[in-house]
């Protein structure tokens, strides 16, 4: 998008028609409101950037099927010009006919008409060049299908729109209805705001409606249209005197018959405008992120440098786009409903006077008077950025040009970097509504994104703060590391072809997160479609499974107007997080994963777990859902997107500190309830506060030793050469996966021994790294390793005590397995349970040389809800080698 | 027309592309459908893929394509419109239906073309009203309107008075007969006398209900005039008589003369409140209330408490024109103009409905799950009524889901998202008053169906409006038991799910 510059923002608003009373569509389900169809249509038109376009920037669903659209907006049009009643130079109408017609032909590719071309909607920026306002109803209507007033204005409907008449598809089989109004409508329309333009008139005031369209019809049997209407407005002197170009390219405009006007393309080429199309260069449009041409390829710097900050009372604001200054003024208060109340354009009733008398059964209501307020009014109306750059006056220009160079929190900063270190501790809601902060956020994301791979570990390490919810959709492209040309590879899957998941998608999809507008509709369930269809061909050793859709979800609300970056996000999750779940048969994975879930909360929170185990609810029951589809299922976007921006920083253990945490909110719930009401809570979960879910997972995360989540089903290890590559900073302990397997790494086990084992076990390297650390910080500081605290460790060695003499890892206490436990249970009290005892809520492992015994021994401690008790795999037998054993000097 | 159209629509065309490899020469020919749904982008890289094709001819392939539906499209365009233009020309579409239709749609639809607005007195009056009532006039305003509400009442009682000093004559004189039927007197006889006080009775109720549809039409209009009069006064404050009145309080309510000839049981209103979630992953937060309560205490002023129902009123009136009304749900009988039961009583406590617009379908009968809405501004904590009509089937203990009743219930629902009534309450068990064959497994049943509806019709409704919080009251005759009651307010957290209680613990 452009630089907002000295163009200004306008909002106007329109009612979608509403829905006849209680109709199903052909799958049942109940029909999409039109506001969200066009909604959904809209998108598109915010990727349709071009000089002589006012850009479309947002649009808005307002109570009983309002829309608001927000665009660029200039204040003064040809209608102003008109006004004047004064015959335009030829030059500029020649001119402003090629500007008109480099917007037509730009719209045209993109296959959109614009229908509704009138003097007023072409508005004239302050350097004099047009921009075509409203050129996108036409599309967002469908063809004006979903709105009950007409598209266009009445003089300057062509002949052939006129003949067509008005049809809606509700009453007629969509075979029959007409092909819409093609490129060539406009180019009539273009010719009559000229011919206006040039006599300095407007046409057709003395006549009503029906006479003025009867009349326009009638232009068939004349010679020269052109003539005829000059005639008719007594303005032939004038005609005369037109120079032979601009004749004739009125005429050309003016031709009654559509198969011999040109379209706009064709017009361009034209040699009435041999003069004037020289003065223009072609435009192209800059090359966005994650295309495959090179970004900088065109960037030329200037021969002197400092030619670049040369204007330094600049308007920073006005250099930002569109979109981010329209986002901004949302947040500094704008709000767009009430800027068109305040100008008169949305004038409602109050809804008592509007109640109808009467209904019947069928919900046909009586004795309702048709609602003027429901009138089109199509006026434009300017927000002010007032309040927004009043809000913005103290910040600073560096705040619009940070240097990505140096670490920047190492350095002293102005009053406004305080300030807003200081805005980083708030909550994160009170954050991504302030103002100031997002501003710096969204220029500092924008700049990083924009260096992206380059700048890969900056964005990594913002993006542990927050990431700005208006870069979200490319930050966590970049996070989950997408590079290419993903447009062709996208563009290159078949999508179209029938494939037999295809019965599935289509049911799911009308299902999936629909309360949302954008995908709820029907271009939301389209591009649904394409992008699951483009992942299930493309992973031809997957399948798809229920849910498949939900994960889809949060990448393509992001990345609506860009599937190709949806499937590529999608496609890169998966693998990290998701590794082998959605194999034909997934059993073996899942049931590992929902093991090693049950031994985390075993770990974190055994009472719990007693509790969950004794009524029998165990993950398989409830927690499918959630690992499947991470949480998407259950959640909605805006929580999935909390959840999901710290879930991206962290490895593929990460979602099951996220589940322990949800578990551990709905905790008192759990366990004063037996099976029955588990059942019932968790088949419509209660709201989960997601902030405090994120902030215990992330501690929970820290808690966890590295090898404590080790799955066999994992995803394997990157292979060197990727991995080289991938040198983003770690998280939490480490970003990438499993470091490359050595002997003391944990060793598969089969599953039945997993699930018979109720806590993790952890690999001998993690214990001898504990160990020797001896500090809880291993996840974090460095720093702190130096500091002698208090062990947070503590290594109970099971083995008989004649073993322990032996040799045995420093620091840890022995308690013969053996000996330990009463018949009942309870422990045989000594010294060494009373060091256990002093250590419960540090991590406990257990070690020994029976698998079993140590198995055992954990339980019981689970039993007596010790917390974040592990098991050392392999037992003793893995540290022998390592000759870490050492041997007390004998005592006596 | 429509032939013409068919030939060139929805055809099927050859794309032919050439090209080489090496030295061969290569066609390939996909057929396309016109109109082109699909983006080009995707379906070239479909065609590359389907007939295994080299990459150097990808970006050709996509520009001929492109192009090849770009001109097909293009000539489509020009014979639809071509032919449309012919069809006027040869009169086979009338030229001036053609533009009335435009002109009509232009007038209907658009501002611009919209023909003036009339005045209307029904929002000039909505915005003075709402002026005043947010002014320091709101007292007077309250005062009066409660002073022809007691008038009305008090010709109200005259009229029952008069009624039934009528009836007990004629019981009287109708005793007489009957100790002489058989005597004097024939079975006609009595017939014929009967048939006379009935029309007695008749001729009676007219005249009082002319009566008193002439004094509230008189009511209205005064209370109308004084409206506005009030409002210019106190625009142009100089001239004001009226404005010293209100500096002048008539400080108190007048007392009604005569308390209401029904005795209002005192019985203990049970009333729980619930806060629900509904939705799946978008949670809506509304507010479920269950109430023991008579249906029209909602309508009535209460004498008793009168700085409270003073502030009750002051709050309905406040809120009349704006966008979060309240509606109750009268259940009735099909017949309009007639004049029994509950509607006896919502006339009572009516008094003087300002907006009533009866329709015009008088003497049609309305049939069950059709209801008429009327509109008040002076009942206590109500603005709209909706009068669902309902037959005899709901006494009986099996109707569904699609009873006629319960569709209606949707309907208002959905009335209420159109129309911003944010407050509705509802009679949980679709009748007014207990009898005998409401056992109590017909009422769990009834509560169980009508909460399971209005929660379906609630989350329906989250598609209709967008998910606006809502305060749904579920009303329980006065003379259900207080253990049924809580049966019933047992039942509702089952159907409905209930947010969880913050339960604030200290920080381990």
């Amino acid at each position: 998008m452009f630089p907002l510059k000295d163009a200004e923002i306008g909002a106007f608003t329109f009612f979608a028609s509403a829905l006849p009373h209680d109709v199903c569509g052909s799958n049942g389900l109940p029909l999409t409101p039109n506001s969200i169809k066009i909604l959904g249509r809209f998108q598109i038109l915010k990727t349709i950037t071009h000089p002589r376009l006012c850009q479309y920037v947002d649009i808005s669903r307002g109570k009983h099927e309002r829309l608001v659209v927000v665009a660029e907006h200039c204040e003064r049009s040809l209608e102003d010009l008109l006004r004047e009643r004064k015959p335009m130079s030829y030059s500029k109408v020649l001119c402003i006919a090629f500007e008109v017609l480099q917007g037509l032909q730009y719209m045209n590719k993109h296959g959109i008409v614009h229908r509704a071309l009138s003097p007023h909607n072409i508005l004239l920026d302050p350097k004099g060049h047009i921009k075509l306002a409203k050129f996108g109803l036409y599309h967002m209507t469908a063809h004006g299908d979903d709105v009950d007033f007409p598209i266009g204005y009445p003089s300057y409907l062509a002949p052939e729109v006129i003949a067509q008449g008005l049809f809606k598809t509700t009453d007629h089989i969509p075979s029959e209805k007409p092909l819409p109004s093609g490129p060539k409508s406009d180019v009539w329309s273009l010719g009559i705001i000229l011919f206006e333009l040039c006599m300095g008139r407007k046409l057709f005031q003395s006549l009503d409606i029906s006479e003025r369209l009867k009349f326009l019809l009638t232009l068939d049997c004349v010679d020269d249209t052109v003539i005829v209407l000059a005639e008719e407005h007594g303005c032939l002197d004038i005609m005369k005197e037109l120079p032979e170009n601009v004749t004739n390219l009125l005429k050309k405009c003016l031709t009654f018959h559509p198969s011999k006007r040109p379209t706009p393309d064709e017009l361009m080429q034209d040699k009435v405008f041999s003069e004037v199309s020289p003065l223009y260069t072609p435009f192209t449009k800059p090359t966005s992120l994650f295309s495959s041409s090179l970004r900088c390829a065109d960037l030329t710097l200037p021969e002197d440098i400092s030619q670049l900050c040369k204007d330094i009372n600049s308007d920073y604001l006005a250099e930002r786009s569109i979109e981010e200054v329209y986002y901004l003024w949302c947040l500094a208060g704008g709000d767009l409903e009430k800027e068109l109340v305040n100008k008169e354009i949305i004038r409602s009733k109050p809804p008592i006077c509007t109640l109808p008398n009467l209904l019947f059964e069928d919900g046909e209501s009586f004795g309702q008077s048709r609602d003027r307020s429901s009138l089109l009014d199509d006026t434009t109306v300017t927000l002010s950025l007032c309040q927004l750059r009043n809000r913005l006056k103290d910040v600073g220009g560096e705040a619009f040009y940070p240097l990505l160079e140096d670490d920047q929190s190492n350095l002293p900063h102005s009053n406004s970097n305080n300030e807003l270190s200081a805005a980083a501790t708030l909550p994160l809601i009170i954050r991504e509504r302030d103002t100031e902060y997002q501003l710096n956020r969204i220029i500092l994301f924008d700049r990083l994104l924009k260096a992206y791979p380059y700048k890969k570990n900056q964005i990594w390490k913002e993006a542990r703060v927050d990431i700005p919810p208006l870069m979200r959709g490319l930050t966590w492209a970049a996070l989950l590391g997408v590079e290419g040309a993903i447009h062709a590879k996208y563009d290159a899957i078949d999508k179209d072809t029938p494939i037999p998941t295809d019965r599935q998608i289509e049911v799911d999809i009308p299902r999936c997160h629909q309360y949302d507008e954008l995908l709820s509709s029907p271009e939301g369930h389209a591009k649904f479609r394409r992008v699951l269809k483009a992942w299930v061909v493309s992973h031809p050793d997957l399948v798809y499974w229920q849910g498949l859709d939900s994960l889809c979800a949060p990448f393509l609300y992001l990345n609506f107007n860009n599937e190709a970056l949806a499937y590529a996000c999608m496609s890169a999750f998966i693998p990290k997080y998701l590794y082998n779940f959605f194999l034909k048969d997934n059993s073996h994975v899942i049931q590992e994963y929902l093991t090693v879930f049950s031994q985390m909360i075993a770990f974190h929170d055994p009472e719990l777990s007693n509790h969950l185990n004794e009524i029998g609810f165990i993950p398989d029951l409830y927690a499918i859902p959630w690992f499947l589809t991470m949480f998407t299922h259950v959640f909605p976007l805006h929580k999935i997107f909390h959840l999901w921006d710290t879930l991206l920083l962290g490895n593929s253990s990460f979602p099951f500190c996220i589940g322990v945490a949800i578990l551990q909110q709905l905790r008192d719930r759990l366990l004063a309830n037996g099976f029955n009401e588990c059942i019932l809570l968790f088949s419509d979960l209660p709201e989960i506060d997601i902030e405090r879910c994120v902030r215990e997972s992330v501690n929970l995360f820290c808690w966890t030793p590295k090898s404590a989540t080790y799955r066999q089903h994992a995803q394997p290890p990157k292979s060197a050469p990727d991995s080289g590559v991938r040198s983003s900073a770690p998280y939490f302990s480490s970003e990438c996966p499993d470091p490359p397997k050595t002997d003391l790494s944990r060793e598969s086990i089969s599953l039945n021994d997993l699930k018979s084992e109720v806590s993790p076990r952890i690999s001998a390297e993690d214990l001898i790294d504990l160990c020797e650390l001896t500090v809880t910080g291993h996840f974090k500081t460095p720093t702190k390793k130096t500091k002698p605290s208090k062990p947070k460790l503590l290594v109970v060695d099971i083995r008989s005590s004649e073993d322990f003499i032996r040799g045995h890892i420093s620091g840890s206490i022995n308690i013969p397995f053996s000996t330990a436990f009463t018949a009942e249970g309870e422990f045989n009290q000594g010294p060494c349970t009373a060091v256990l005892q002093s250590f419960k809520g540090k991590v406990i492992v257990i070690m020994g040389h029976v698998a079993k015994h140590t198995a055992e021994f954990a339980a019981h401690l689970v039993k007596m809800k010790y917390p974040r008790i592990c098991i050392l795999d392999g037992g003793i037998n893995k540290i022998k080698p390592t000759g870490l054993l050492t041997i007390p000097s004998p005592q006596i | 027309m429509k032939k013409n159209r068919e030939r060139f629509c929805n055809r099927e065309r050859e794309f032919v592309y050439k090209f080489k490899v090496g030295s061969q020469c290569l066609e390939l020919k996909v057929p396309l459908k016109f109109p082109v749904e699909e983006d080009a982008s995707h379906l070239h890289g479909r065609l590359m893929l389907l007939h295994n094709l080299p990459c150097f001819i990808e970006n050709d392939l996509k520009e001929a394509l492109s192009q090849f539906i770009e001109e097909e499209s293009l000539r489509d365009y020009d014979r639809d419109a071509e032919a449309s233009l012919e069809a006027v020309k040869s009169g086979e579409v009338d030229l001036h239906q053609l533009a009335s239709t435009w002109a009509k749609v232009y007038a209907e639809t658009t501002l611009e073309h919209a023909r003036p607005e009339e005045p209307s007195w029904d929002e000039d009056f909505a915005d003075v009203y709402h002026d005043l009532i947010h002014s320091p006039a709101s007292e007077t305003l309250l005062n009066l309107e409660h002073n022809y509400f007691v008038s009305i009442s008090e010709l109200i009682g005259e009229r029952d008075v008069e009624l039934k000093k009528l009836r007990e004559r004629q019981g009287i004189e109708m005793e007489k007969v009957m100790q002489e039927l058989g005597k004097s007197l024939t079975d006609q006889d009595v017939n014929s006398l009967a048939a006379q006080h009935f029309e007695s009775q008749q001729d009676l109720e007219n005249k009082w209900t002319n009566e008193l549809k002439q004094s509230t039409a008189i009511q209205k209009q005064e209370y109308q005039e004084w409206v506005i009069k009030l409002h210019q006064d106190l625009k142009n404050p100089n001239n004001s008589s009226l404005s010293e009145e209100i500096k002048v309080q008539p400080s108190q309510f007048r007392e009604s003369v005569e308390a209401n000839g029904r005795i209002y049981e005192e019985q203990r209103k049970l009333e729980e409140s619930f806060t629900i979630h509904l939705g799946a992953q978008l949670k809506t937060m509304h507010n479920l209330r269950l109430l023991r309560a008579d249906m029209l205490d909602f309508c009535k002023h209460k004498r008793n408490h009168r700085s409270g129902v003073k502030l009750h009123r002051l709050q309905t009136a406040l809120s009349l024109y704006s966008t979060s009304l309240c509606g109750l749900v009268l259940l009735v009988d099909n017949r309009i103009n007639s004049y029994s039961g509950i509607k006896r009583d919502g006339n009572r406590n009516g008094g003087r409905d300002d907006k009533t617009k009866n329709t015009d379908r008088n003497y049609l009968n309305i049939l069950p799950g059709e209801f008429y809405i009327t509109r008040h501004s002076n009942l206590s904590e109500i603005h709209v009524a909706f009068h669902l009509c309902v037959d005899d089937n709901v006494k009986s203990g099996n109707i569904t889901a699609r009873d006629p009743a319960i569709m209606g219930l949707r309907n208002i629902l959905k009335v209420c998202c159109t129309h911003d009534i944010t407050t509705i309450s509802i009679p949980l068990l679709l009748v007014h008053d207990m009898s005998e064959e409401m056992t109590i497994p017909w009422c769990l049943k009834r509560a169980e169906l009508v909460f399971k509806c209005v929660k379906g019709f609630m989350m329906e409704m989250a598609s209709w409006d967008g998910g606006i919080s809502r305060t749904v009251q579920f009303l329980v005759p006065q003379s259900i038991s207080e253990e049924m009651f809580y049966q019933l307010s047992n039942m509702l957290p089952q159907i409905f799910r209930v947010s969880s209680t913050l339960t604030l613990t200290s920080k381990h």
